[in-house]
């Protein structure tokens, strides 16, 4: 009986630091990474710049969705990167958030556009199906779906930690 | 008449810049709100519940669920609402799934193990 204790005595601490770093050594968990997968959710919409009718159907192929507004300081910040993805071909789709139509086309006006289209969300209602919590956010679209999103600044390494991670596991080509 | 006038301007802008107040037919749709968002975390905030918060997407889901409970939605419609959005972790309440075993029953299992060690010691005396 003893002679098990004092096995145990060693097997329970090990058991907990293994149990411990398994769990706790794994770098693949960014705090703002979700790669919960669903279906865009169904909206009704209007496009920043002509203010004509959007729907779902607009979308198609893969692609980004980011979620910006004028009086976000961070995605000013995240800007920068949003041109150097999209001068290499990566197509962005902006969902503007609570955001007044004329400044946030001046804003792009100032700052260049790196959008092959801006959705005009006023109300944020789009963005709270989506389960934005503010701005910057990054979502990756996938025929239709979401399979990663980030909430957020992207930069080089989120891009490649994240949003490339992803691209190769899953197998498409942005 | 100044007084008055100001009396009066005083008591307007009380009412203007109160927060946005949510509205129900009875008293215990009512109660049934306010139970909801203390039992909601607000996504945007590290701890601390909807009605803690004052954050933009905090007032957007009070709106959400006040409309979900004048819509007739239970009160798991509306949990669930808001987990397939903003993740599980938004539910103070852990659900028991394969993925939080560990967290319920481990407890168990481990005051298990000890009392049979206790009583195997117990009796070895």
């Amino acid at each position: 009986m003893k002679q098990i204790l004092k096995i145990l005595v060693f097997i329970v601490p090990i058991c907990i630091f293994a149990f411990f770093y398994t769990y706790l050594s794994k770098d693949n968990s960014y705090p703002g990474a979700d790669y919960r997968v669903f279906e865009i959710p169904s909206f009704d919409l209007t496009e920043l710049y002509k203010e004509t009718e959007l729907s779902n159907e607009d979308l198609s192929g893969n692609f980004l969705i980011n979620v910006w507004a004028s009086w976000c300081i961070t995605c000013r910040v995240e800007h920068g990167f949003l041109e150097k993805l999209s001068s290499s071909g990566i197509r962005i789709i902006g969902l503007n958030y609570k955001d007044d139509r004329s400044d946030a086309i001046e804003w792009l006006k100032k700052y260049r556009d790196p959008y092959e289209l801006v959705i005009h969300d006023f109300n944020g209602s789009l963005a709270l199906d989506m389960g934005v919590t503010g701005a910057p956010e990054t979502f990756l679209i996938s025929n239709g779906k979401v399979i990663a999103h980030y909430r957020g600044e992207v930069n080089q390494m989120i891009w490649e930690d994240v949003f490339i991670k992803t691209i190769k596991d899953s197998e498409i080509i942005l | 008449m100044i007084k008055i006038l100001l009396s009066f301007l005083f008591i307007l802008s009380s009412n203007l810049y109160s927060e946005a107040y949510y509205e129900f037919e009875d008293v215990e749709n009512e109660a049934r709100f306010y139970n909801l968002i203390k039992e909601i975390r607000c996504p945007k905030c590290t701890s601390g519940s909807l009605a803690s918060s004052n954050a933009p997407v905090s007032e957007d889901l009070k709106k959400a669920i006040s409309q979900m409970i004048v819509d007739g939605k239970s009160d798991t419609e509306i949990k669930n609402y808001i987990s397939d959005r903003f993740g599980k972790d938004t539910l103070y309440d852990t659900p028991v799934e394969p993925n939080t075993y560990v967290l319920w029953y481990s407890p168990f299992i481990f005051l298990t193990i000890c009392l049979i060690v206790f009583f195997i010691r117990e009796r070895a005396k």
